[in-house]
């Protein structure tokens, strides 16, 4: 009677169960993956959206700057997902290398004739209406 | 750029980048305590919490950007300078 009890508890309870523990530490990276690549995605259809609206009212220079904006800004949510991605486990603090990215955007857009800031940084912060609208849409 | 737009400048720069990451940074510390903590206690939901706490860190983040893009304005393409 205990020993069923007891095979029934390791069964279904995914702490004690070795095997559905792997198995759910593939999931949960699986997910965290998806939930990344579901903001890229939204955050590529923004881009695309914007960088044509911009083009078609304000020239084909706002449209390039806020198109490399809109690239820097996918690279610094890559990073800060990679820190996030390894707190815990292979470092305890998320690192801060990712503020480089929007430092490095305004220098160049600054420095060079063919860049325009404002638009740059409006590019820069188009994955937040992407994180937004994946907030909206989490179940 | 006469000497005391560029003073205030600096001193605007510094300013904005300080106070602005006060905030954030504790923010941003009791959240990753907390997403920690749920995640040493229930390892299953780690994919979750993992998301969520990406999500928040980006929005938390935002404001530091705000005022280190206010500075570097100021420093680099300072708009009163004349």
């Amino acid at each position: 009677m205990a020993s069923e009890a007891v095979e029934n508890c390791s069964s279904h309870d995914p702490l004690l169960d070795i095997d559905s523990s792997d198995s759910s530490s593939g999931l949960k990276s699986d997910e965290y993956l998806e939930l990344q690549f579901r903001v890229f995605r939204l955050t590529f259809l923004l881009t695309i959206f914007s960088v044509g609206i911009a083009g078609f009212f304000w020239g084909i220079q706002a449209s390039a700057s806020l198109f490399i904006g809109a690239l820097s800004g996918i690279l610094y949510f890559r990073l800060l997902a990679r820190g996030v991605g390894r707190l815990g486990t292979s470092s305890k603090i998320v690192g801060k290398v990712q503020l480089l990215v929007p430092v490095l955007l305004v220098l160049v857009s600054s420095r060079f004739p063919q860049l325009d800031l404002i638009p740059a940084l409006l590019g820069f912060l188009l994955y937040k209406p992407a994180l937004i609208i994946q907030f909206l849409l989490m179940p | 750029m006469d000497s005391i737009t560029t003073a205030a400048s600096v001193v605007a720069a510094g300013l904005a980048v300080g106070l602005g990451a006060i905030g954030p940074g504790i923010g941003q510390g009791s959240a990753a305590q907390g997403a920690v903590e749920g995640i040493a206690r229930q390892p299953e939901a780690e994919g979750k919490i993992r998301g969520t706490l990406l999500l928040s860190f980006a929005f938390m983040e935002s404001l530091t950007i705000y005022g280190l893009v206010v500075a570097l304005v100021l420093l680099f393409a300072n708009p009163f300078a004349g």
